[in-house]
């Protein structure tokens, strides 16, 4: 006879404790998150895991559902970790918007739990909130607008940071960069904020020795009109680089750069011997990157950017046969120990259109964040220039937090300028209202009145919990908003109803489609879940060491 | 100095004083240096003579302050750096770029130059280099100008408000509409580059058109800044088209005169259809330049660089 191990037993929960107990958990997601949306937001603190440490603080509803584990109740916990990934996901996605998904989650499931508690159909509820998401995406399209200029670009920063400060530097260098530009964030020098900008494309990876730096008061090493042997190649023996000189010298090259994996001791003396006379020149930088991926990627992008032709180990390449029209050119190329730059790589300039406008094409169809990130990296150094910004403020702490809040604010920047911009202060989404209003008045079936009643409501919600969160009475302000017309909403700032576009407040309009997409499409799928089935016994959540938080 | 004078160059850019009327002052930029004429075109001299040059030096681009009655200034691009002159070509003060010296290509003059300065000018190899000095600093910049060979400028005539000027490349056209601090590619159909001539209407700022010669496959137009274009078929245009020149009222008086293979073609009708320029029928030598210095009128005078034959009024 067979016997039983009890914690195989699973324990299956019906309706109504499955809408009841998953709405009660979602709902403690989302008023976590709430109180964050619009630009006064509050923080939610977590308390400390260890004695005496103060709590960790946060305005960020990524964030915020990220250090939620778990919560109790096991019905509870299924509808919170649906919410949870929702937003974790939209945060690595698109950087921003987690509190807004947040809002619409919760109105539409709340209504939408109510609809079929009364007796609704909810795969027939889902199909036409489907429908309604198409309705409202196609409206927020038909309102989307471009923004350029450092002015305009600084105003948006400030829509998405509330930081003017930051949104000044943030307008300037995304006019300068554009949205695939390369911009290193990195904590400050001092309390205030700067900029560099480096014109053309570097890596970060340097010259193999000191003793190659020509420049000793500069730090480092730059030539003019010079050639560049793009490798990964590893190479023992000095004689191994023999050719590669020889032939340099056959074709008066009169500066080399010579890109490697490694070179031993031997091979870096053999070259610094080299080095000596007036007419030649050569240094050897190391390969960028790691990994054999990223690494060919990087091999790719400097051939196509001097015109060269990369040697690689993987194929079995050696140096032996290497002809001068092998070697890559470029206008200006310049290393130090840390860094080499290429300017006005000598690349035949149809082939570098055609390159990037591939990498391009590829990081426009790449959903996935991780390699999409890489793209954007690679094209970022592609674009001619990049830009650091130093974050600067009055504690470690603020630092810390301010550097973050750059990088989401640049995330969205670049999200902004790839897809324009909509009204913010919730304004855009309020005014897809008329639009679902119409559709309201034309559906025949029940379950579709039901759905456009419900987006109707939850387009509402992000504006009310803006106006609420700092601190108005959000029927007063919806009030006065009728009053005041289309397109009029509530500035935070200065307390009064303007104009939103005209006083610059505006939303990314990727972040506004996101959040509304992924929101309804989480909600609706909540709501067809008829039945939960639990572990016996479900493995705790542990508290989580500081290596693995990292990796979270 | 006469004609004589030019026979021996090949001139690759003109340029004429603003009020061209009542100072017929112009200037041709060519392989063997710069050349002027203060007679509107009828007799030339040296332009360079008070800087004793032991050799020849070539000058491709040269312009003429839009404010050059009161600044006398005059531009002129040559390899490593520029000249400049606040005398109208009297005397010339060089500025050296820095090392390796670019070669400029193409410059191109802010119409708003007597209040903001400012000049741009493209290279072969360095992208473009940009003064906001009234061409005494230089300095590249050239975030997003994936290709630093630049073959032309052209800046909005509404440059004081939209900041927007054009650079033509090997590989197509890149745009800036922050004064020259970042450039944009613009859709330009990669097969048809390189483009190597540009002009923008007069009322770039309300109809958008810019016109796009290229160095084989004719003239393009677009009328949405360069976000679209359209190929301007015509059997008339059909290989370079060196210089486009716009009529001072177009698109309302819709003339337009192209250099195309040589000769020049004038087109009363947005370049629909096109005609030889009466006065450049009987030239036998390619043309290599051409200034319309009081518009395209057919009574008012064309200079036209001929080939070995200097500059003359066709």
């Amino acid at each position: 006879m067979r016997r039983t191990n009890r914690s195989n037993f699973r324990r299956v929960v019906f309706q109504p404790r499955t809408w009841q107990g998953m709405h009660r958990g979602a709902m403690q997601i989302v008023e976590a998150v709430t109180p964050t949306l619009g630009p006064a937001p509050r923080f939610v603190a977590f308390s400390p895991e260890n004695v005496g440490r103060e709590p960790d603080l946060y305005d960020n509803g990524g964030e915020i559902a990220r250090r939620i584990l778990q919560i109790r109740g096991r019905d509870e916990d299924v509808g919170a970790m649906l919410i949870r990934d929702l937003l974790w996901r939209l945060q690595n996605q698109v950087g921003d918007g987690t509190a807004t998904a947040a809002v619409l989650f919760g109105a539409v499931y709340t209504e939408g739990v109510r609809y079929l508690t009364a007796g609704g159909n909810s795969r027939r509820l889902q199909t036409h909130l489907d429908a309604g998401i198409e309705v409202i995406l196609d409206q927020l399209t038909a309102m989307t607008q471009t923004l350029t200029g450092k002015e305009k670009l600084a105003q948006l920063a400030e829509s998405i940071s509330y930081d003017p400060e930051l949104s000044r530097y943030m307008g300037e260098i995304f006019d300068i960069i554009g949205a695939h530009g390369r911009l290193e964030i990195r904590k400050g020098r001092s309390r205030a904020i700067e900029r560099d900008y480096v014109e053309g494309m570097y890596w970060e990876r340097g010259l193999m020795s000191r003793k190659m730096i020509a420049d000793p008061e500069r730090n480092r090493t730059l030539y003019g009109n010079a050639h560049i042997l793009i490798s990964d190649l590893e190479i023992q023996h000095p004689q191994e680089l023999l050719p590669v000189l020889e032939m340099a010298l056959r074709n008066d090259v009169k500066s080399l750069i010579i890109i490697a994996g490694k070179l031993s001791d031997a091979a870096i003396g053999f070259l610094l011997a080299n080095n000596k006379s007036d007419d030649f020149h050569v240094v050897a930088v190391t390969t960028p990157e790691y990994g054999k991926d990223p690494q060919a990627a990087a091999l790719q992008d400097m051939a196509a950017l001097t015109g060269g032709k990369p040697f690689l180990k993987a194929p079995g390449d050696t140096f032996n046969k290497v002809q001068v029209e092998d070697l890559g050119q470029a206008r200006r190329v310049w290393a130090d120990l840390r860094n080499f730059g290429i300017v006005g790589g000598k690349g035949e300039p149809k082939a570098l259109r055609r390159h990037i406008h591939d990498i391009q094409k590829a990081y426009a169809h790449i959903d996935d964040p991780v390699p999409k990130e890489k793209l954007l990296k690679r094209l970022g150094k592609m674009m001619g220039g990049s830009a650091t910004l130093w974050v600067g403020a009055d504690t470690e702490m603020d630092m810390e937090r301010r550097v973050e809040l750059a990088k989401r604010t640049a995330s969205a920047m670049r999200l902004a300028m790839e897809e324009g911009v909509l009204p913010g202060a919730g304004i855009a989404l309020l005014e897809c209202r008329q639009t679902l209003r119409e559709r309201l008045a034309g559906a025949e079936e029940t379950d579709e009145r039901a759905a456009y009643e419900i987006l109707i409501k939850a387009t509402e919600a992000p504006i009310r919990t803006i106006i609420t969160n700092a601190g108005y009475d959000a029927s007063d302000v919806m009030a006065d908003l009728r009053l005041a017309g289309p397109g009029h909403g509530l500035d935070i700032v200065q307390g009064k109803i303007v104009n939103i576009q005209e006083s610059g407040i505006y939303d990314p309009a990727g972040v506004v489609k996101a959040a509304l997409f992924g929101a309804v499409k989480t909600a609706a799928l909540a709501l067809t879940v008829d039945v939960v089935v639990h572990h016996a016994q479900p493995e705790q959540a542990k508290p989580l060491g500081p290596t693995a938080r990292m990796k979270l | 100095m006469t004609d004589n004078l030019a026979t021996q160059t090949i001139i690759y850019d003109l340029a004429s004083s603003p009020n061209f009327a009542d100072s017929p002052l112009c200037f041709a930029a060519g392989n063997t240096g710069l050349l002027r004429s203060q007679d509107g075109g009828r007799t030339w001299s040296d332009a360079l003579t008070s800087l004793n040059l032991s050799e020849a030096l070539p000058i491709a681009s040269v312009v003429i302050s839009p404010a050059f009655a009161t600044d006398k200034t005059v531009i002129a691009g040559t390899s490593g750096g520029i000249l400049r002159s606040g005398d109208g070509g009297d005397t010339w003060q060089i500025v050296e770029f820095p090392s390796p010296p670019p070669f400029i290509t193409s410059l191109a003059i802010s119409p708003n130059y007597e209040r903001d300065g400012v000049i741009f000018a493209g290279t072969l190899e360095d992208g473009v280099f940009v003064s906001r000095d009234r061409g005494y600093l230089w300095n590249t910049w050239n975030f997003g100008l994936l290709v630093l060979n630049v073959l032309a400028l052209a800046v909005s005539p509404a440059f004081a408000e939209d900041e927007t000027i054009y650079a033509a490349v090997e590989s197509g056209i890149f745009r800036s509409t922050n004064g020259g601090r970042a450039w944009r590619e613009i859709p330009f159909d990669l097969d048809h580059a390189p483009v190597i001539s540009l002009a923008l209407s007069p009322q770039f700022a309300e109809d958008g058109v810019v016109m796009a010669g290229t160095e084989q496959h004719g003239l393009f137009k677009s009328e949405n800044g360069g976000q679209a274009w359209e190929h301007l078929n015509s059997a008339d245009i059909i290989g370079s088209v060196d210089a486009i020149l716009l009529s001072s009222e177009f698109p309302f008086k819709p003339d337009l005169l192209a250099l195309t293979g040589g000769e020049v073609l004038i087109s009363n009708d947005g370049a629909a259809t096109w005609r030889p320029w009466p006065g450049a029928i009987t030239i036998d030598e390619p043309l290599t330049a051409v200034l319309a210095p009081t518009g395209l009128d057919e009574n008012a005078p064309l200079l036209g660089a001929i080939m070995n034959q200097g500059v003359k009024i066709i």
